[in-house]
């Protein structure tokens, strides 16, 4: 006997759209996990000294890549948000069935997304607020920064800082996750990495605001 | 009403209606499968151990063949059941299994080199064979001479099932479930569907169908302690039974398993005594060598049962609030193999008990566990006095068990019955297609589902609790028609449930019925499961020997000479007990009547015809000419 | 012994003057009770028109799914020590109400296995007289630890996604697709499987909330079957732009034996 098949085969070929997002989504967020971990890495080295990160920031200014580079990272900024928003509940039905759901469940993977929408829609306001103030009073020096930072701004970055690298965290063990390389073995070694992971990045990030509101000029 | 027709009506969706389901939709016929519960969830599911089939791979099984499982099978029985069948089921069980392969069921298979098994508790070594790499492997169960139960680590019930139920899907059965069979629809001479319940809504439907199978399973709820299910409450038998036309047979062979764990009655599987769990009493004494040398623990079921009731009736069972009970010990086989070979077990009793057997003894005591007894049906699983009817599986009295029926051969009953019911039934759709369906008998079965719903509905005839009156009944099985019985007993047994049938009559709901009431739904089934019960009691008082699983404590010999045949039991309309016949119990004996080898007790012989005997294995070739 | 306080949603959809609320039972524990006890007692003892859904008791058949205090779980196999003296049931959320506790399952699952084609699907056909197909015992059990599943559904009803999205196929089917897909006897191509699964009401809804992980009685590895998966339909998708050398580095194995070759008959 063979298996006849109720599936509807078509002549076209199978659509890809979906697998393709899914794959640009995740490698739209490694790229931007990257790009954070540089971005920390870099300033904070003010806190070694300020003329240390006046030279890195003239470096990537002299060769156009701050220039360049930084109206490309709020693009992929956004395209990942495009691209991830498809399973964010914009409808008030949808987000009421999820929040009623995690809050029945009381369980921390699922509050975790609700975090990780918040903190999506909150950065990329943030983010695309602290580009466009960067790179429209370049150069970018230490002096600079610290004004800012010591002129108002710091509560903007006190709120920007833990919620990107709380997205940055989280998303990254749930990239693990979905495609199965944190697996339930190793679920409980990585959700630890992840804590630690986002504990330094964002204690390098409060040391450099620190260092920036002592900067004298 | 919503009337529907098909070619096929199966009743009952476990592995046995499946199976039919298969056979006749593979051959191009309509086929509806009624349900009470979404098909997976059908008890087939619960069955952990194996089925038994004669495929001789492993080492332990090497050597086997039909031959050898036909006579386990046999002396199984007490040489209650029908020879012709118990071949055709040896012969054919291997078939069956290579099937479920072929569809998906993921058989636990050979891996060649030495192996730690165990035997009486005792670990041993064997090596499996090379060349017999990759090819299903089977385990050891009670009452075998070879090792020969297949199984898929311990839920080859759930594996079968579900692979069988694939197939289904694959096929576009019409699946309906929720859905409770109320009475059969027949003009006195042929089956034509039943009414049925929807258990969504409360409405009642109609099945018009050129065949009906009845498969659905044991009526174990007759008893309070059953491993059963909660679905397993005879509906199918009670149809059958209500027509006044089909006989029930052997309603009296009802099977205990020696370990239903203490309280919630759950089974652990045999698999724990074939891999070399023991059993304890109350002074952690090893008892079983001692009343049976040769197999201990694996001895039979029904033989492991009664030693356990006689040990604990000695005062060694262990005192708990919920009555006396013995341990099971599986300490020894280690964590590894408990929690992979025997995970099943191990949750159960992690899950419903709060004991780790890893390191902790598992309460145990012997539960009503099967029941051998159903609607009686010829070797082609056509049941006797309607035609059209058949049955299959547990619900049937095909009779390959007789009065005990093995570990495994139950399980691999439903397939392999399922698969000759099945290619019978294709016969009879083939050669019938003059069937009519006949309006009046459905408007009268319908009509008469009716009235009783309205009675209860309203109240007119009383207003009994129709729980109260289930636990009277199942009270009245343990304590009368149990695993040892005598004439006083059952007496009293057989007035009291003829006092709750009348009871029964006066049944009326407590609560509201609006759209599917679940009160309603016992209500309805609680005098049929009355009169089943008093099929069982009714045919124990009457048989006045011991076989099998039929152990009277008054009539402790098995009786050949009186009693070589199998009871059958009609109801006819209006009465208080069920009309008793007798039929030889196997046309031919290819196994004259002998000991079992196990279980003790004496025989009176009785004198075969020497027409009815047959040379051994050569059935078949007889059959030819 | 404790007094329990059991707080049970109530609804019949077919009564019209039912509407949803939640009742409270007072009952005495005792000893090894389960839910299946309580709520049969609570049926059989004070209101019979309570509806729920109980078959093997035994925590095989996966009838009795429902959210105890908050999560869902099988009742059956939920001892009333484990909890407090306040217990909340209220019915799967996802599946269709029946009335009280009970919902259709049945319906939503049979309409699953037809989207994703449960079943063998090989030109082959069963010779009676034939030796069985070989197969790697090991094999044999990790497709036996997929097929454990008994659609209880309470990953579905534990998953966000799906009670967002009501067409996602949930893990309990991606996980039974996952068995046919390491099973050699199964013919269909990983073109076939993207076909099933390759879209955002498949592999690709899943957000990997990991709910269904966590919630599942029969401790399935849902978790790595998404993953491999979704790695697997992925990679599919982008055959013939990613060099073959990466696509087979980051490709999931099929299965434990050195069938591959059968897998592409």
């Amino acid at each position: 006997m063979t298996s006849p098949s109720i599936r509807k085969h078509t002549d076209n070929a199978p659509v890809v759209v979906p697998s393709r997002l899914d794959i640009i989504q995740a490698i739209t967020g490694v790229l931007l996990i990257l790009f954070l971990w540089a971005h920390v890495f870099l300033v904070s080295s003010v806190i070694i000294s300020p003329a240390l990160m006046n030279g890195i920031a003239d470096f990537f200014e002299r060769t156009y890549m701050a220039q360049i580079g930084g109206p490309l990272v709020l693009l992929l900024i956004v395209y990942h948000f495009l691209i991830a928003a498809r399973k964010m509940p914009f409808r008030a039905s949808e987000f009421m069935t999820f929040w009623r759901n995690a809050r029945s469940l009381r369980h921390k993977d699922t509050w975790l997304w609700v975090v990780q929408v918040v903190t999506a829609i909150v950065i990329l306001v943030m983010a695309s607020i602290h580009i466009y103030v960067v790179l429209s009073t370049l150069p970018i020096t230490a002096e600079q920064s610290a004004s800012r930072v010591q002129g108002g701004w710091l509560p903007f970055f006190l709120i920007l800082l833990p919620m990107a690298e709380l997205h940055l965290g989280i998303g990254f063990y749930r990239l693990g996750v979905k495609y199965g390389y944190i697996t339930r073995a190793s679920r409980h070694v990585w959700q630890r990495n992840e804590y630690v992971l986002t504990g330094i990045f964002i204690l390098i990030g409060l040391l450099t605001l620190v260092r920036f509101m002592l900067l004298t000029n | 009403m919503q009337i529907f027709q098909s070619d096929l009506l199966c009743i009952g969706a476990g592995l046995a209606g499946e199976r039919v389901a298969v056979a006749a939709a593979e051959a191009g016929f309509s086929t509806i499968c009624l349900t009470l519960v979404p098909p997976r969830r059908s008890h087939s599911s619960a069955a952990q151990g194996g089925m038994q089939a004669a495929l001789g791979n492993s080492i332990m099984g090497e050597g086997d063949c039909p031959d050898i499982h036909f006579t386990d099978t046999v002396k199984g029985s007490d040489w209650g059941c029908d020879q012709e069948v118990a071949r055709l089921f040896a012969e054919n069980a291997p078939i069956a299994m290579r099937e479920m392969a072929f569809y998906g069921c993921p058989w636990s298979r050979v891996v060649p080199g030495e192996h730690t098994y165990y035997k009486g508790g005792k670990p041993f070594k064997a090596v499996e064979k090379e060349e017999n790499w990759g090819l299903i492997h089977s385990r050891a169960f009670g009452g075998t001479a070879k090792w020969r139960t297949c199984y898929t680590a311990d839920g080859t019930g759930h594996a079968v099932l579900f692979t069988l139920d694939n197939r289904l899907v694959q096929l576009g059965v019409d699946m309906h479930d929720r859905v409770q069979a109320e009475a059969l629809i027949h003009d006195g001479d042929r089956c034509m569907g039943c009414i049925a319940r929807d258990l969504r809504t409360g409405e009642l439907r109609a099945y018009f169908a050129r065949a009906t199978l009845i498969a659905t399973g044991g009526y174990g709820r007759i008893y309070k302690a059953t491993t059963n299910a909660i679905i397993c409450d005879g509906g199918g038998q009670i149809c059958a039974l209500e027509t006044g036309m089909v006989p029930l047979g052997n309603m009296e062979a009802i099977q205990f398993h020696p370990t239903g764990t203490v309280p919630t009655d759950i089974l652990v599987t045999e698999g724990c005594r074939g891999d070399g769990g023991t059993l304890l009493d109350v002074n952690l004494y090893r008892f079983m060598p001692d009343y049976e040398p040769e197999k201990a623990e694996l001895a039979s079921r029904d033989v492991v049962s009664r030693r356990m009731t006689e040990h604990m009736r000695k005062g060694l069972g262990v005192k708990s609030p919920y009555g006396d009970h013995l341990w099971l010990d599986i300490r020894h086989l280690g964590e590894k193999h408990i929690t992979t070979n025997l995970r099943e077990v191990y949750d159960i009793c992690n899950n419903f008990l709060g004991v780790n057997p890893i390191h902790q003894l598992i309460p145990v005591r012997p539960t009503q566990h099967y029941s051998m007894g159903g609607v009686r049906t010829n070797k082609d699983g056509a049941a006797y006095g309607l035609k059209g009817l058949y049955a299959a599986g547990e619900a049937a009295c095909w009779d390959m068990h007789g009065f005990n029926r093995l570990g495994g051969n139950s399980l691999a009953e439903t397939v392999v019955a399922g698969r000759i019911v099945g290619a019978k039934v294709v016969e009879y759709l083939q050669g019938d297609d003059n069937t009519v369906f006949s309006t009046a008998a459905m408007r009268d079965a319908a009509a008469r589902v009716q009235e009783r719903i309205d009675i209860l509905v309203s109240g007119r005839n009383g207003r009994e609790n129709c729980y109260a009156v289930r636990d009277a009944m199942q009270e009245v099985m343990m304590e009368h028609v149990g695993i040892f019985r005598n004439g006083k007993d059952l007496q009293a047994g057989v007035d009291k449930l003829q006092a709750l049938l009348e009871r029964s009559q006066h049944i009326g709901l407590q609560g509201r019925n609006m759209g599917f009431s679940p009160e309603l739904s016992m209500a309805l089934r609680v005098p049929g499961m009355i009169k089943l019960a008093l099929c069982s009691a009714y045919g124990a008082l009457m048989r006045t020997e011991s076989r099998g699983a039929h152990a009277r404590e008054d009539y402790p010999e098995r009786n050949d000479r009186d009693w070589l045949n199998r009871t059958l039991a009609t109801w006819s309309e209006g009465a208080t007990l069920p009309t008793l016949s007798y039929e030889d119990a196997s046309p031919y004996f290819e196994l004259p009547p002998g000991d079992r080898g196990y279980g003790g007790g004496k025989i009176i012989p009785g004198d075969i015809p020497a027409d009815k005997i047959r040379p051994f294995g050569k059935a078949e070739q007889q059959e030819a000419k | 012994m404790r007094k329990l306080n059991i707080d049970v949603f109530r609804y019949n959809p077919l009564d019209p003057e039912s509407k949803p609320h939640m009742q409270t039972f007072v009952l005495d524990e005792t000893p090894s009770m389960t839910l299946f006890i309580a709520l049969t007692q609570i049926r059989e003892t004070i209101d019979p028109t309570l509806m729920f859904d109980f078959c093997c008791r035994a925590g095989i058949c996966g009838s009795c799914g429902m959210v105890i205090n908050g999560r869902p779980g099988l009742a059956c196999s939920t001892q009333t020590k484990d909890l407090p003296d306040h217990i909340v049931l209220q019915p799967l959320p996802f599946f269709k109400l029946l009335g009280d506790l009970s919902v259709d399952t049945g319906t939503w699952f049979r309409q699953a296995w037809e989207r994703i084609e449960s079943w063998i699907h090989t030109d082959k056909t069963f010779d009676p007289n034939e030796e069985e197909e070989r197969m790697d015992n090991e094999l044999a059990n990790e497709i036996f630890e997929l097929d454990r599943c008994i659609e209880c559904g309470c990953c579905v009803a534990a998953c966000g996604t799906a009670l967002m999205r009501k067409d996602f196929l949930g893990a309990t089917s991606i996980n039974r697709l996952a068995r046919f897909y390491i099973d050699p006897r199964d013919h269909r191509t990983e073109e076939d499987f993207y076909e099933i699964i390759g879209d955002d009401n498949g592999v690709f809804g899943c957000m990997g909330l990991l709910a269904c992980e966590d919630v599942c009685p029969k401790k399935i590895p849902l978790q790595d079957q998404l993953g491999i998966m979704r790695r697997m339909t992925a990679l599919q998708s982008v055959r013939g732009i990613v060099p073959k050398f990466l696509l087979d580095r980051l490709s999931p194995r099929r299965c434990g034996c050195s069938c591959s070759e059968q897998h592409n008959d």
